[in-house]
């Protein structure tokens, strides 16, 4: 689905902007940074929602009914049980084409590795945390999902209370960090998820997790760059 | 075609009027042509008239700045204002130096040549500081400029980067004291018992030097970054506005200032909008407004509470959702927030367009009108490169009738509000010729491109109009366009 190759570039240029905006004269931008995490949400929602089904649907797609958010929960429920039929969205990671799987976009051929995991799992647990909802419910979910997410998000070490400019992008991570590393832990231990969401899991795994997996690190280059400062930034707060 | 002359509502004359003649106003019912005879009477010098875009032709007037294609980033202009009377221009720059100027008497010799601005002052407002306990550097880059109504020999203005506000008073010295007893002309101290005269120092003509001395500096209250000051029209008080908070100061006072209004969450994770602009109303000084990164505006009045965080009037459109896509918020979030002179309507400029409203009716804007549409279908470019993030800025005219607004490939926009005509302008060296005519720009958004078009991918969007003014009673316009200031007048007949 383009939009979730679109969502998928979104996401990683978001993440970029808010790791270089640390690095900028004259500190952080909060507002900047905060348009850049709304971005980024709706950008992850549309990425980890059913292909096919992306919560907006964009003017383009406005012809195409089938793609309309509700019947996707039923559309889920048929296609558990068989085999999802290939289709030609890009997006997913289950049975399709080998190059599309890694969600970069490009088909690239350097994507050697293990035969995908059934994607349906992954599926069925974004299912459960429900459709994304519109714009005007985010910062309502985002006060929903943490308080489910195993994991807790980290806190800020003392002494950076004070510093609201970096705590608020520390914030912004943690929030993301829960939600990515909440769906990490959900899922099974060799499924495929872009190294983009591993990059964004608990400090220190991801980068390792990656590693192991080689096979399953295939996407942009540029991204790969910046995940694993990414990563460490995250260790860093 | 010569219909009568409508006169609707005669508004109060403006200064720099000539010869006591009443302004016309058409209402929105009535003909062009009633317009173009008021225009053709009353001649383009009317001041403050500048309603018509067909008869308004803008001429190239000046320009400021190198011609350097390598552009030092300290020179970018990052504001541009006007003073009340339009006599001074000051601009401010992103290596905090403010550099005003002066319009020169017209002169009789040469009546073509109206008062042109010249260089009257340039010193260094802000420097880059150093904040230890954060460990960031607070960048010397001047977010705003706003002039004190003048009220002696002096001139006061407010200028500001992202902590610190300062008053600056700019004033001349035409004379100097000669002949103190107890120092020569180089100031060099005589010895007192050398001295065997007594005279008494007198004022001698002197050069005329402009000073600019920092008569206050407020500093230390604001932990986010400062995005606009306001000068109340009471002129004793003026506020500052941040990312979350807003700060009401005296001009007496500087190590107080009290807070008005303040959006920060208890819990930063909470946050969802922040404060983009702000300012006072032109006649109460009660009043404000404050535009939100969500695209709303609220208008507070401090007579209610101390703290206005509870807002009297709050505007907002209704999103439609037909244009939804992952950018809507960031595209919905207002850069700028102007009253107009009257202090009916203010105008709010977001990425795509600019929208005039009421401020008796907050559920929707009266007048909305696209900048440049055909960005649309680019978001995510424009989100690539940053653009979208950039914060235009848009300015009424001194009747309120016209609305200006900058746009990339330094083109800028007006928009008349009453005859609902726009023209787009572009502000370049090629079209740098002394009383050359602008000619109109047209974008071509799709399809065949006519000669004179450009098309929406030859923008360059790296030269963007962030920044313009527009003189209080008198078509002339200062338009920044990166490190340039260029000044356009109306044509002169």
């Amino acid at each position: 689905m383009e939009f979730k190759l679109e969502a998928h570039r979104i996401v990683s240029i978001s993440l970029g902007k808010i790791y270089s905006a640390r690095g900028q004269r004259g500190g952080l931008k909060l507002h900047k940074n905060l348009l850049v995490s709304l971005v980024l949400r709706s950008a992850r929602q549309v990425y980890l929602s059913e292909p096919g089904c992306p919560p907006e649907p964009p003017p383009a797609a406005a012809g195409h009914p089938e793609e309309e958010p509700p019947p996707c929960p039923a559309a889920w429920a048929a296609e558990e049980p068989p085999p999802p039929p290939p289709q030609d969205e890009a997006g997913r990671d289950c049975q399709g084409p080998r190059p599309r799987r890694c969600c970069c976009g490009e088909n690239r051929g350097g994507c050697a590795g293990a035969p995908p995991p059934p994607h349906c799992p992954r599926k069925r647990s974004a299912g459960e945390r429900g459709q994304a909802g519109s714009p005007v419910k985010k910062p309502r979910r985002e006060e929903e999902e943490p308080p489910p997410l195993p994991p807790p998000p980290p806190p800020s070490p003392p002494g950076e209370q004070e510093d609201m400019e970096t705590g608020n992008v520390a914030s912004l991570i943690s929030i993301f960090g829960s939600s990515f590393s909440g769906l990490l832990s959900k899922e099974p231990k060799g499924r495929r998820r872009p190294p983009l969401d591993g990059g964004e899991a608990a400090a220190g795994t991801a980068p390792a997790e990656a590693a192991a997996e080689p096979g399953q690190i295939c996407c942009d280059e540029p991204v790969l760059r910046t995940l694993n400062p990414w990563s460490t930034a995250i260790v860093a707060f | 075609m010569c219909r009568g002359l409508t006169p609707t509502a005669p508004l109060p004359k403006s200064p720099g009027r000539a010869r006591g003649e009443q302004r016309v106003i058409h209402s929105q019912d009535d003909a062009l042509g009633s317009a173009v005879l008021a225009v053709a009477l009353h001649g383009a010098m009317t001041p403050g008239f500048g309603s018509l875009m067909q008869d308004v032709l803008w001429c190239f007037s000046q320009v400021k700045g190198t011609t350097d294609t390598g552009v030092t980033e300290s020179d970018i202009i990052s504001t541009v204002e006007f003073n009340h009377t339009g006599e001074l221009l000051a601009t401010g720059d992103k290596g905090g130096r403010v550099v005003i100027f002066q319009r020169e008497q017209e002169s009789k010799n040469q009546p073509h040549r109206r008062g042109e601005y010249n260089v009257y002052s340039t010193f260094q407002s802000h420097e880059p500081e150093f904040d230890y306990l954060k460990s960031l550097e607070i960048e010397e880059k001047i977010n705003k400029i706003r002039w004190l109504p003048q009220q002696n020999a002096a001139y006061f203005l407010l200028s500001t980067n992202d902590k610190t506000v300062k008053l600056w008073k700019v004033s001349e010295r035409d004379k100097r004291p000669e002949g103190y007893n107890l120092k020569d002309e180089d100031g060099r101290l005589r010895d007192p018992s050398m001295i065997t005269v007594l005279r008494v120092p007198v004022l001698r003509p002197m050069d005329l030097m402009v000073e600019a001395t920092p008569r206050r500096v407020f500093a230390n209250a604001h932990t986010y970054h400062i995005n606009s000051i306001s000068v109340n029209s009471d002129y004793e008080t003026y506020m500052s506005a941040d990312d979350l908070r807003i700060n009401l100061w005296n001009f007496e006072i500087t190590n107080q200032s009290f807070n008005i209004v303040d959006i920060k969450p208890a819990n930063m994770e909470e946050l969802t909008e922040v404060i983009t602009a702000a300012e006072f109303h032109p006649h109460h000084c009660n009043t404000f407004v404050y535009s939100s990164s969500k695209g709303t505006i609220r208008l507070c009045d401090m007579r209610t509470a101390a703290l206005c965080d509870r807002h009297a009037k709050f505007f907002e459109e209704p999103e439609d959702p037909s244009n939804r896509s992952f950018f809507s918020e960031i595209i919905s979030s207002i850069s700028d927030v102007k009253f107009s002179h009257s202090g009916r309507y203010i105008m709010t400029r977001d990425y795509l367009t600019v929208k005039v409203w009421d401020l008796n009716m907050e559920n929707r804007p009266i007048e909305t009108y696209q900048v440049h549409d055909y960005l649309r279908s680019k978001l995510c470019s424009l989100y690539e490169n940053d653009c979208i993030f950039d914060k235009f800025e848009c300015v009424w005219n001194g009747s309120d009738s016209v609305i200006m607004t900058g746009s990339y490939n330094n083109f800028f926009r007006m928009f008349d509000r009453n005859t609902k005509r726009d023209v787009t302008l572009e502000a370049s060296r090629e079209n740098s010729k002394p009383r050359a005519i602008l000619k109109p720009r047209k974008v071509c958004v799709g399809g065949k491109r006519r000669k004179d078009e450009i098309s929406v991918d030859s923008l360059d969007f790296s030269k963007k109009i962030l920044h313009t003014a527009w003189h209080p009673s008198e078509n002339i316009i200062a338009v920044a366009a990166t490190n340039n200031l260029y000044i356009f007048q109306d044509k002169v007949n």
